[in-house]
């Protein structure tokens, strides 16, 4: 059965509300997985790390090969666009922030697929018919606890401003790491109460003069190490460096906010059907538990939680989705109150 | 004759342009197009945006003293470094080759990372253990200061110099400084006013070869610059295209070209500021020994600064990577942290089939690559210093174009030229990159050895009926070989780290190693950055040894066919 | 084996300005002959040699070495110098320091494609006739300036070329080896028929060894003769002046008497070895200063005799070199190691005819 015809039937089943019936999404794959298999393989460019393990676990299943390739956000709408446009895309699918991948749609380089394997996700999980968001990039601040006792530790966003953690707080560039720029102006809109209180914490946070790294890689060594006792970064942390001795915060109810993880499969894929399988896959609570639990990961699929103290309870919200005019607009800012 | 030289020289200006210059135009090209890509409407508009803002004047001050600072100090202690080495009864001279060469092995953005774990002002190592000895208050170094960018980056370069600047004193001839001596100037004086000028030619390819190459160096301003908020080109550039998600490559590349612009300029200058015979050190034909200075009393105080610097310089930073392979997590040397210590990240690189893969093609690149490279730059050199045709200059010129231009923008060039061929997302594409882009490293070596090779060596073969093939291959070659095995080294070395266009081209199958460890650095993995860091090293050592070996196998080569017919 | 060279010309460009490094030289060099190439450093007489030898391309003319054209530029011929069969000893003897002496001088014949046995016999007659005997496996770096010269003589000749060219082979041994090295090298070469083309600077060297010499000047060759006509019967004023020590004196023809020819000059009327010169044109007189007998005191004026002043009296080793001022001219003359003469002493100067040489002006 041709792809179109399946996605037919599927919208089709849906709408009659069948797809409750079907027996599992990947059942639903019988057709498809054939076709993967005959295709071999699936390329997958990305942006998240440390997922070696979750695509040799789609290996493993499907008997599809999964093929790997990091691609760092600056370099991804770069590299994506110029392959496309020599007709050269290798990707099957790709997985990258939203607003990377909602300009690869403006450009016509992404196709419309709807995984059964996401019938549980929320509907905001969903902006479009091609992409598909699966997990949040959460941020916040961890703090190294042998360091800094928990009396002491920063219970809300605005204890990051307190003078007691001058020069004691490391975080990415906020004048142009695009993840720290995007969660900081999420806290204006969905942590504080006016633009006002916002900006008393921004420059609170600047006068502490936190120390500026690259992006959030280099913010968990400097925290274990005692070389600072505070880092703006990524609760991730807690779990692949175990058992260094970090905690997150806030605890107290205030949300966590986060540049949303995309995919989507490519409108030209080598391999179209190998890709299907690959989405189902990924999005499947098996591939989700291992994001979860062996890399950190956010994800979206309901009931799952990376291993990490009283994130369960945590409000993880995404961060609305911010353009490159208003990045840089933000960033330009931000470099005039920190650096300035 | 003329007629194969100038074939010669047309067809290696063919290959080296085609290499060189492919992605620099495209790069060009796209500073010119409006959007994304290299090709589209023409607009100067990037041009405009990249060169009217206010923030560039300190980034390009605080450039210049980055780039002449740390070169300076480069070549200033490669000369020291040389000097010592060839010219005076030091002892403990096996040191010098170690500490002209395991510099060059170890990833920059890792030994940037040492570094700050040594010396930042929190509680770097040797902070700490300055103010408890001393009973000091704060800090005395602060590594992140464009002082202790300065000082990592000329401790990173100064082999190149090293490697440039010791040959060329080995072949000094000494008569030169004998008769300075005679006319009555000091040991300083003959030092300042003879033997530098005449080194001049090495020491300002050593010089430009260094402010070209730390323009277009980023770990360092990446590691140490941005924690102490100094912005240089290179940091600059990177905060141009990493905010936003659709950087634009074309206004990067705009500003690349004052870079590659300044980097030709200084190229030229170096040209006919050592015009002609004087380029080179000329060498006389008669055997001579360079007589050995004695340093007296200066003897073992020299000795001990240059431990100090090769402990500095080499087993500071590996013993650093070591400490932190095999800690769980980033921790100050303590009681804890040893009883902490394991295998575990040394375990999961093994057990990572794409660290493997990424070991392997490393491993190929580096060895092929450097091969390939070698015999490219012996052709490339051989016209520049030998047959010195009219295109010479610009050949000459060529070897430099990628290389000079920023790194983190050139492989986005490569990209927008190899996705327009067959090569693209392959191993091979990145073996042409790697080459095309460090040419420098192995001609300059090699323009160096050729130098020392007199033209009637090469004519009397010809006169005996040889070939120019055959002269090449008996002849020249052999003579060559310190200068094969230094351009060898310096690019199988520099292959296997190569990180700025391997991560633009590098695809599934094509992993290298600086990929791996810069993935492990995104996730802030430092534990198996170092554990794949020293295997990294511990390939280059193995590498340098075996270049080390064949070619003191080659050259013992005559010796030994001797002995044995005795 | 011949050598004919016509209109050969060779232009350099240096700082902006043309060289011409040879101006349209023709030349025969005899077969197996001994010939020179004298001159002043750049006379050209390097770049002809290695225009010969095919290491220079010149801009214009032909080269043919016996019936072969080597090299001419109208016919569109470039034989590459190592299809040309010559054998060549530099002024550095370009020893291969990698190879022994064995292998340097075996070179020729390996690459010929010449089998072992044939190499080894061959090798081992070459370095018999340099008087190289037991040294072949040394490495060449461990010879003295005299053996690597010899090694590179026996490389040059043992793939038994037709013609062997030289370039200044004797000018980096010290004065007492090149003496010596200067005479083996001519005995050896008249063992053997070989045409010899020589290149130096040293007038010595080039009257020692030379069966014919060949000065040049400027990119152009002034005279060719035997070693005997170039320093008795010189033509040239420039070559009677290059290849010895001589003083050189404005003269006017008077006209020819006696089979003598007479001028007038500063120190006076000469009879001198007859040219054919019209009367009242422009000569140069040279007088050699070995020809100038001194006398002590004051003689009466005449033909061939003057009388002057001792103003300096050297010794240099077998002959007393004297500066005589005469007619306010400075005068080199040569006396006996025993001489009684001092400084200051006047003194007559008289020269036979046949030693009044007349060259041109």
């Amino acid at each position: 059965m041709p792809p179109l015809d399946r996605r037919t039937f599927l919208h089709l089943a849906g709408g009659a509300g069948l797809a409750a019936a079907l027996p599992s999404a990947l059942a639903a794959e019988g057709g498809d997985l054939a076709k993967a298999k005959a295709e071999g393989r699936a390329v997958f460019y990305a942006n998240i790390t440390a997922v070696e393990p979750v695509v040799a676990a789609f290996t493993a299943e499907t008997g599809v090969k999964g093929e790997y390739t990091r691609i760092s956000s600056s370099k991804f709408v770069s590299t994506v666009v110029t392959e496309a446009q020599a007709g050269k895309l290798l990707a099957d699918v790709v997985q990258a922030p939203l607003p990377v991948l909602e300009l690869l749609r403006e450009k016509g380089i992404l196709a419309p697929y709807r995984s059964p394997a996401a019938a549980g996700f929320p509907d905001w999980s969903r902006p479009d018919d091609s992409i598909q968001m699966f997990g949040i990039e959460y941020v916040s601040y961890l703090y190294n606890k042998t360091q800094v006792k928990d009396a002491d530790a920063p219970k809300r966003y605005e204890d990051l401003a307190d003078a007691k953690w001058k020069n004691r707080i490391v975080m990415a560039d906020p004048a142009s790491h695009a993840s720290t720029i995007s969660w900081l102006v999420g806290l204006k809109e969905k942590v504080f109460a006016s633009e006002n209180d916002w900006m008393t914490f921004v420059k609170g946070l600047a006068a502490n003069r936190p120390m500026f790294v690259a992006s959030f890689g280099p913010t968990p060594a400097p925290i274990e190490s005692g070389e600072k006792a505070i880092g703006i970064s990524m609760p991730k942390y807690i779990v692949t460096k175990a058992p260094a001795p970090l905690a997150w915060g806030p605890r107290g109810g205030q949300p966590l906010l986060g540049t949303p993880r995309a995919m989507a499969i490519t409108a030209k894929a080598p391999h179209p059907a190998a890709a299907r399988v690959f989405m189902d896959f990924w999005l499947s609570p098996k591939a989700a538990g291992m994001l979860a639990k062996d890399v950190g990961e956010y994800v979206l699929t309901p009931g799952v939680f990376p291993p990490i103290d009283g994130i369960h309870a945590a409000k993880v919200l995404p961060i609305r989705d911010l353009d490159d005019a208003e990045i840089q607009k933000w960033g330009a800012q931000f470099k005039q109150i920190f650096k300035g | 004759m003329n007629d194969r030289s100038a074939r010669l020289t047309y067809g290696l200006i063919a290959i080296v342009g085609a290499l060189t210059v492919a992605p620099v135009a495209m790069l060009a090209f796209g500073s010119f197009t409006a959007g994304l890509d290299a090709f589209g409407h023409f607009t100067l508009a990037k041009y405009v945006a990249a060169y009217t803002d206010p923030a560039l004047l300190k980034v390009l001050g605080n450039t210049v003293i980055f780039v002449v600072g740390s070169t300076l100090l480069a070549t200033v202690l490669a000369l020291v470094l040389a000097y010592l080495n060839t010219r005076t009864d030091i002892p403990g001279k096996f040191l010098f080759g170690v500490l002209a060469i395991v510099p060059m092995m170890i990833p920059h953005v890792l030994f940037s990372v040492a570094w700050a774990l040594l010396a930042n002002p929190s509680n770097g190592l040797i902070n700490r253990a300055l103010m408890d000895a001393f009973a000091l208050d704060s800090a005395p170094f602060d590594i992140y200061s464009l002082s202790g960018m300065i000082l990592v980056e000329g401790l990173l370069n100064m082999p190149i110099a090293y490697l440039i600047i010791a040959p060329a004193m080995a072949s000094f001839d000494v008569s030169l400084e004998e008769s300075s001596r005679v006319f009555g100037a000091g040991t300083w004086r003959t030092l300042l006013r003879i033997t530098l000028p005449v080194l001049r030619p090495a020491i300002l390819a050593a010089f430009v070869l260094g402010i070209v190459r730390s323009l277009a160096s980023y770990a360092v301003p990446r590691v140490l610059g941005m924690p102490g908020r100094v912005e240089v080109l290179a940091t600059y550039l990177f905060e141009m295209i990493s905010v936003g998600f659709a950087p634009d490559y074309g206004k990067a590349a705009a500003l690349g070209m004052s870079a590659l612009a300044t980097s030709i300029v200084l190229i030229w200058v170096y040209r006919s500021l050592t015009s002609e015979g004087g380029r080179f050190v000329t060498i006389s034909s008669r055997g001579w020994r360079p007589t050995v200075v004695p340093l007296g009393r200066m003897r073992m105080p020299l000795f001990a600064l240059v431990t100090l610097l090769s402990f500095i310089v080499i087993v500071l930073p590996v013993a650093v990577l070591a400490y932190t392979s095999f800690v769980p997590y980033s921790m100050v040397p303590s009681m804890q942290a040893f009883a902490q210590m394991s295998w575990r990240h040394w375990t999961e690189v093994f057990a990572d089939a794409t660290s493997l893969l990424a070991l392997r093609n490393s491993v190929f690149l580096a060895v092929v690559g450097a091969t390939v490279g070698v015999v490219l730059s012996i052709f490339v050199a051989y016209v520049i210093v030998k047959l010195r045709t009219r295109g010479a200059a610009l050949l000459e010129s060529l070897t430099y174009l990628s290389f000079s231009f920023p790194g983190i923008v050139i492989g986005v060039g490569f990209m927008w030229f190899f996705v327009h061929t067959p090569l693209y997302a392959t191993l091979t594409a990145l073996l042409v990159g790697y080459i095309a882009t460090y040419l420098p490293y192995g001609v300059r070596p090699l323009a160096s050895a050729f130098v020392q090779v007199h033209a009637h060596l090469e004519e009397s073969s010809l006169v005996c009926g040889a070939s120019r093939m055959t002269t090449m291959r008996r002849i020249i070659v052999p003579l060559l070989i310190p200068g094969v095995v230094a351009a060898w080294i310096l690019m199988a070395t520099m292959f296997l780290r190569e990180l700025t266009l391997s991560v633009v081209l590098s695809r599934p199958g094509s992993e290298v190693l600086a990929v791996q460890i810069l993935g492990f650095a995104d996730d802030g993995l430092w534990g198996k950055l170092s554990a794949l860091g020293i295997v990294m090293i511990a390939i280059s050592t193995a590498l340098v040894l075996l270049a080390s070996l064949v070619g003191r196998w080659f050259a013992s080569g005559a010796k030994a066919r001797l002995e044995a017919n005795a | 084996m011949e050598i004919r060279v016509e209109g050969l010309t060779k232009h350099y460009v240096a700082e902006g300005r043309t060289v011409k490094a040879l101006d349209r030289v023709d030349l025969t060099i005899p077969a197996n002959r001994i010939f020179t190439l004298l001159g002043p450093s750049g006379c050209g007489k390097t770049t002809l040699l290695r225009c010969i030898v095919g290491l220079e391309t010149p801009d214009d003319g032909e080269i043919r070495i016996g019936n072969e054209v080597v090299w001419s530029r109208a016919r569109g011929v470039a034989v590459p110098t190592e299809k040309r069969g010559l054998g060549m000893v530099f002024q550095t003897y370009a020893i291969w320091p990698h190879m022994s002496v064995f292998d340097n001088v075996a070179y020729p014949l390996q690459v010929r494609g010449v089998d072992r046995a044939t190499i080894a016999k061959k090798v081992a007659a070459a370095l018999q006739f340099v008087q190289l005997v037991g040294l072949d496996r040394r490495s060449a770096t461990r010879l003295s300036g005299g053996q690597q010269q010899r090694v590179a003589l026996a490389r040059a000749l043992v793939a038994e070329p037709k013609v062997i060219l030289f370039d200044e082979p004797l000018s980096n041994l010290d004065a007492k080896l090149r003496e010596e090295t200067r005479k083996e090298l001519k005995r050896f070469l008249g063992e053997l028929d070989i045409t010899a083309v020589y290149v130096t600077h040293d007038r010595v060297e080039a009257l020692a060894l030379s069966d014919s010499i060949a000065v040049m000047r400027a990119g152009s060759i002034v005279e060719i003769g035997s070693p005997q006509k170039i320093y008795f019967h010189a033509d040239h004023r420039f070559v009677a002046d290059f290849i010895g020590r001589a003083n050189l004196i404005p003269a006017t023809v008077r006209g020819q008497a006696d089979g003598l020819t007479m001028i007038d000059c500063a120190l006076g009327a000469f009879a001198c070895a007859p040219r054919e010169l019209p009367p009242g044109s422009e000569a140069t007189l040279c007088l050699r200063p070995e020809f100038l007998h001194l006398h002590e005191g004051a003689t009466r004026p005449g033909h061939n005799v003057v009388t002057g002043r001792i103003e300096s009296l050297a010794f240099v080793g077998e002959v007393y070199e004297a500066e005589i001022r005469a007619a306010d001219l400075l005068l080199l003359a040569r006396t006996g190691p025993d001489t009684a003469l001092r400084e200051g002493d006047t003194v007559s100067l008289a020269v036979e005819p046949e030693h009044c040489l007349l060259v041109s002006a």
